[in-house]
């Protein structure tokens, strides 16, 4: 079996290197035909992985070792178990279809190579976090998938800066380093929580970390130790994950390719932060830890309802799924952060399929509208984009919680936990989430698609996607429906006892009490998702009619600035710094510290300037200056003498 | 009685003219003049001091420093010759060419 | 082989003789060679360095001056050993790339004794000998700086060389008053610098021989406050300059620390954990910021250079082997990606002849290969897992954090504030459109640039994924150096603070 974890690792390498080889020549199809290939092998390795993890058990590879000095010892070690199979196939099933979807997406692009390469690194990078057997592999990964996605949302480095009235994201470069920095702040709150980890149990490996956890409970100062290290781990996540407040990269990274999006910016890099807190689950599961676990649920829960009421108003196609994301992780946290690890698992999976179906069918209509986002402009266009249409309809009603599509079975069982937790607040207010993802999922639904046709205006001719691009989508549009059939099987399937220590979830069901009320809760959350599409059709449902009254309101400006946190940052921490630092330059180093320096430096060249006046060339002069010398050392003897002979 | 006192106030007093001198006078045959002033004050203190003592080896530098002296001056009044060829005056003001 | 250290001290020397009588045209080929040979001679020192044992190793002794002992005494051990290989290949890739003109001749025999002198400090064991190559090496930098650099080149030269001169005074008397207590307690005259690393000194003696030699090595490093004439040494020296100054030349202050201060006096050492610890935090957070407000490329590679030296200081004070290996290992990779950042902002000032950031933009366009090579020196240069960057950043934090966590996180901002100035130069030059005219007809990368630039990619990626050989050679000399401190050490803190991982018993592969 470990010629198949090779495989998996490796094919998206191979195929990054292979397409790097063509990165700087002209555009050739057969590069992105060979990247798909491969990662199509990626996913059947990881295919047969999970069926052998099912049925045999999990596999352990250790590669090499990488850093290996006294105490610390850190080997590049592969583990594949319950957790990093069921993230290994989702990773490679949504790649290898966005690989495939991006032959046709950016055919008339310069940079076609390079973007394989940058695409197949991502998904590397992305394979090495979920597989690593250590947290320092983690964190490479975590490094990796940070790089690659700053390369892809600056794909198009070469447009200018805008001002933020023009485009909210200003450039795609400007976005990538705004990705990037936001990152890294989380990362260090990250490399805090390894090395916090490392110092109490002496490794990285994640069984002898998680086998440590009770004895350091139970030391003196221990839960304090453990508390520290679950938060800063969790600062990592929230940066990855896009949680507030180190959110406002997300939406900006939209400025990257559609594929980009829907591969790295909702179905995988952004749940590594997810992946994470369930990785780690018998470090949020301990007792000492119960707080840091329910603010995980309680930011969770806000960043749920905070994202969609952001959606709620937004024009900008990918953005308003960019803010669903956001939403659906706030809901995936909720689930991890209350200890449904597995609850939380699922979604993700189910999220991941809906989402990058949702977004591909975003990429299809931008491809046709020719790159215009704002859904103001779009309208009826279902006549045109049939089976695009059918796509988004089909993964909206996922993301609304409809049943029998996969987000009601993933989604309502996070509603359902919230409730048997006994945390009625969080629950009311994902409850009211559900209602606004579906009112906002439908409004963007039926101002693309259906009404009328204001494209016209605009001059713009849609044409459908090409055949084989909706062709390679349609395993994310079946998943999208039946995915949330097999909620049980997977239960099992990661909850049941693994043959590595920690390679499997802890179980979670329902209370009786709980399993008592299921249908109505239900019945509550399905009459709120149903209003809430009811609402979006009676607004836009026939046509769009624009109320000024309504988008002047001080509501409507906070939601659609995005409560104007992207300024606040850029006001209280980007300009000041900038000021900051030009002052420490200029002030201090200058003014103060070099001139310090030069200032000793003067004194001395000046003393010797100002004494230069004795040195006249007159044997006169000097022979005064010697007698004086002579008196002066005289008179000093004379002196010291007397002190001496005082004190002796 | 002549004693040792009346030497070191004359050996004292020569030591002043001729300090006075290498500071006050501006010809260098006369400043060369000062220091053998200067020379000699040492030298009689030295003699007298010798003689106060009953040790000799004081007397013997005294003599050490006139062979010294006398060389020095030869040598020294030769320097000057050819210095006063050269720039045609032995004025300390005009021979100012070390300004630094 | 037994004279092999004095081989590589003296080949360089002897060929930059030779090379006065070297045709001008052949010069450049001449120096060539002969740097690579010298790197292969300090490869094959490598080879046969015997990396299971952390002692000096290929030892040379002659006595000089017996009544004072004073002695040419050389020896390498795992600290100084891939200090030396980094001297020698940083030397060869710099004269490769090249791109100097005028009187190429004597650049090429000033960078041969250059060469000479960096070696020559890195396997002195002698303090005499150690201060000689130590002073004679800021005379050819003088002499670059001062004959090749910009129009300000004077002051810098002249800045530099007095600055660094003053230091090393200090650290002279030190070594003197070292050697006259050596001989108080022992009554025999030495500079022997294994043999002072034995004597244990009073605290109050340790400290002011700390100080002593601190002044000499840390404006040197350069640390916080006496940073101020890099900038200038770094904005007027030719490439060649900045590339030898930064990966080597500041090493020497660094190193001094290990060698000198370190096993010599460890109580000292420790009670100075905590101020050498906040100059090495304002380093790290106040030149980042510097750099950040930075207008010329140059500039900012220059104040980086100083924040990653900060890394660096704090690693050695660690007082444990992660910290110390780290910190000796991140040496290393400064030098590379300093050296490889200075040498590609070289690349582009031939072309454009200016290093102004508002002078660019969009360069990716235009010259992609540079922009790819110049993206990975980045990523190296903000610590990017699997390069270089990332091996010795990180074990120097996660060695010093069991020091003081708190001030690890502050010196972890280095990654943000790193991250910061990196990309937005990056940003400024490479990405955008491209808005100056001048810029649309820029040659990528010629033939001979690649072939410089490439084996520093290599390297930077290899020694990103297989570190492990290198940091085990490292770790047995620092962890002997460790044991002689503890070994030394007078009061129980130290003891206490000086932390010695039990050897592993794992055998690298």
């Amino acid at each position: 079996m470990e010629k198949f974890v090779y495989i998996a690792l490796f094919a998206p390498l191979v195929s990054s290197l292979f397409a790097g080889l063509f990165a700087m020549s002209k555009p050739a199809k057969f590069v992105g035909v060979i990247a798909s290939m491969l990662l199509a092998s990626a996913f059947i390795a990881s295919s047969l992985l999970a069926y052998h993890v099912a049925t045999v058990g999990a596999v352990h590879v250790t590669l090499m070792d990488w850093i290996s000095v006294a105490n610390l010892s850190i080997p590049f070690g592969f583990i594949v178990d319950k957790i990093s199979v069921t993230m290994m196939v989702v990773v490679t099933l949504v790649s290898t279809i966005v690989h495939i979807y991006s032959i046709g997406y950016m055919d008339h692009d310069k940079s076609f190579n390079r973007f394989f390469s940058y695409l197949s690194a991502f998904v590397f990078s992305m394979l090495v976090l979920v597989m690593s057997d250590n947290f320092a592999g983690l964190f490479i990964g975590w490094e990796g998938v940070g790089v690659c996605s700053w390369l892809l949302i600056g794909f198009w480095y070469h447009k200018p800066d805008l001002t933020r009235e023009q485009n909210p994201s200003i450039s795609p470069s400007w976005a990538a380093n705004e990705a990037f920095i936001m990152n890294r702040i989380a990362d260090l709150g990250m490399l805090v929580g390894i090395m916090i980890l490392f110092w109490v149990t002496g490794s990285l490996q994640y069984d002898v970390v998680f086998a440590a956890l009770p004895s350091i409970a139970a030391s003196v100062n221990g839960s304090y130790i453990l508390v520290a290290a679950a938060i800063a781990l969790f600062i990592g996540a929230m940066g990855k994950s896009a949680q507030f407040p180190l959110h406002t990269w997300l939406t900006d990274a939209m400025e990257g390719p559609t594929p980009v999006s829907a591969l790295i910016h909702a179905a995988t890099m952004v749940t590594a932060g997810v992946f994470l807190v369930i990785r780690a689950n018998p470090l949020y599961s301990m007792e000492a830890v119960e707080g840091v676990s329910f603010f995980i649920a309680a930011l969770g829960t806000f960043v749920a309802f905070f994202a969609a009421s952001m959606a709620l108003v937004n024009r900008d196609l990918k953005r308003i799924i960019a803010f669903s994301t956001l939403s659906q992780l706030g809901y995936m946290f909720a689930a991890a952060g209350l200890g449904a690890y597995w609850i939380a698992l699922f979604h993700l999976a189910a999220h991941a399929f809906f989402k990058a179906l949702l977004f591909l069918g975003g990429g299809n209509v931008m491809h046709a509208m020719h790159d215009e986002l704002d859904i103001f402009k779009m309208g009826g266009l279902r006549k045109k984009m049939k089976w695009t249409h059918i796509y988004m309809f089909v993964s909206s009603l996922s993301l609304a919680g409809i049943p029998l599509f996969a987000g009601f079975f993933s989604k309502d069982a996070i509603i359902e936990t919230a409730f048997n937790e006994g945390t009625i607040v969080l629950w009311a207010i994902l409850v009211l989430t559900a209602g606004m993802t579906a009112f906002y999922s439908f409004r963007q639904v039926f101002l693309t698609f259906w009404g009328d046709e204001r494209y016209k205006e605009h001059g713009i001719h849609p044409h459908e996607m090409y055949k084989f691009v909706l062709i390679a989508m349609s395993p994310l549009a079946i998943l999208a429906v039946i995915a949330g059939f097999f909620q049980t099987q997977f239960q099992a399937f990661v909850t049941s006892i693994s043959t590595l220590p920690f390679g499997s979830l802890p179980n979670y069901e329902m209370s009786e009490h709980t399993h008592h009320l299921v249908w109505i809760l239900t019945a509550v959350v399905l009459t709120v998702a149903i209003s809430g599409i009811a609402l979006a059709w009676f607004k836009y449902g026939k046509k769009l009619i624009r109320s000024e009254k309504t988008e002047n309101s001080f509501i409507y400006k906070l939601l659609a600035n995005q409560y104007y946190i992207p300024q606040l940052y850029e006001a209280i921490i980007t300009k000041p710094y900038a000021e900051l630092s030009q002052v420490m330059w200029q002030k201090v180093d200058m003014k103060v510290v070099d001139a310090t320096v030069d200032f000793i430096a003067r004194v001395v060249y000046k003393s010797g300037d100002k004494s230069r006046a004795m040195q006249t060339g007159n044997l006169s002069h000097y022979l005064n200056w010697m007698g004086l010398g002579a008196v002066l050392l005289m008179v000093a003897t004379v002196i010291f003498s007397i002190i001496y002979n005082i004190n002796g | 009685m002549i004693g040792l006192n009346h030497y070191l106030v004359l050996s004292g007093l020569l030591f002043a003219i001729g300090l006075v001198g290498v500071l006050r006078r501006k010809n260098l045959l006369m400043l060369f003049f000062a220091t053998e002033i200067i020379l000699n004050a040492a030298n009689v203190a030295f003699a007298a001091i010798s003689h106060y003592y009953n040790d000799l080896s004081g007397q013997m530098f005294a003599f050490f420093i006139i062979a010294v002296a006398a060389s020095e001056v030869a040598i020294g009044l030769g320097l000057l010759i050819l210095l006063y060829k050269k720039h045609g005056t032995l004025n300390l003001d005009d021979l100012a060419s070390m300004k630094g | 082989m037994n004279s092999i250290l004095s081989i590589l001290v003296f080949f360089p020397a002897l060929a930059a003789m030779l090379g006065f009588v070297v045709e001008k045209n052949s010069a450049r080929a001449y120096g060539i060679s002969i740097a690579a040979i010298e790197f292969l001679l300090s490869l094959w020192l490598w080879i046969s360095f015997d990396s299971t044992s952390g002692a000096m190793q290929f030892v040379e002794y002659i006595p000089l001056i017996k009544d004072f002992g004073i002695s040419y005494y050389l020896g390498v051990d795992g600290i100084s050993l891939f200090l030396i290989v980094m001297t020698t290949f940083m030397t060869l890739i710099g004269m490769m790339s090249l791109s100097i003109k005028t009187d190429i001749k004597n650049m090429i025999i000033t960078l041969l004794f250059l060469e000479m002198t960096m070696v020559g400090v890195f396997v002195a064991l002698d303090a005499i000998i150690f201060y000689l190559f130590w002073e004679l090496s800021l005379v050819p930098m003088l002499y670059i700086i001062g004959a090749w650099g910009g129009p300000l080149r004077v002051y810098a030269a002249i800045k530099f060389f007095l600055y660094t001169f003053a230091g090393s005074l200090i650290m002279l008397v030190g070594m003197l008053y070292m050697a006259y207590i050596f001989h108080e307690a022992s009554g025999v005259w030495t500079f022997s610098i294994t043999e002072w690393h034995r004597l244990a000194l009073p605290i109050d003696t340790q400290l002011w021989l700390f100080a002593a030699f601190f002044l000499g090595f840390a404006i040197k490093v350069p640390m916080f406050p006496f940073h101020t004439w890099l900038p200038y040494a770094h904005g007027q020296a030719p490439t060649i300059g900045s590339v030898i100054l930064a990966a080597v030349l500041l090493k020497m202050g660094t190193y001094g620390f290990v060698r000198f201060s370190l096993p010599m006096f460890p109580d000292a050492s420790v009670m100075m954990i905590l101020p050498i610890a906040i100059l090495s935090l304002i380093m790290v957070v106040y030149t980042a910021m510097i750099a950040y407000a930075q207008k010329d490329i140059k500039q900012v590679i220059a104040y980086s250079s100083v924040s990653h030296m900060g890394i660096i200081m704090l690693g050695l004070f660690a007082m444990n082997s992660i910290g110390i290996t780290g910190s000796i290992f991140q040496m290393i990779s400064h030098g590379i990606v300093s050296g490889a950042l200075f040498m590609l902002v070289g690349m582009i000032y031939d072309r454009r002849h200016t290093k102004l950031m508002s002078e660019f933009g969009g360069l990716a366009s235009v010259m992609p290969k540079f922009a790819l090579i110049f993206g990975v020196m980045l990523m190296a240069s903000v610590g990017l897992p699997l390069t270089i960057g990332f091996v010795g950043e990180f074990m120097v934090l996660m060695g010093f954090f069991i020091v003081s966590p708190f001030l690890t996180v502050i010196a972890g901002t280095s990654i943000i504030l790193g991250a910061v100035y990196m990309l937005a130069l990056f940003k400024k030059s490479f990405f955008g459109p491209v808005t100056n005219d001048e810029n649309l007809k820029l040659n990528d990368l010629t033939g001979t640039e690649i072939a410089a630039l490439v084996p520093l990619v290599i390297v930077v990626i290899w020694l990103g994924i297989a570190p492990s050989p290198m940091l085990q050679t490292i770790d047995k000399s620092v962890n002997n150096t460790l044991i002689l401190m503890s070994h030394k050490a007078q009061l129980p803190e130290t003891k206490n603070t000086i932390f010695i991982a039990p050897q592993s018993t794992k055998e690298t592969k």
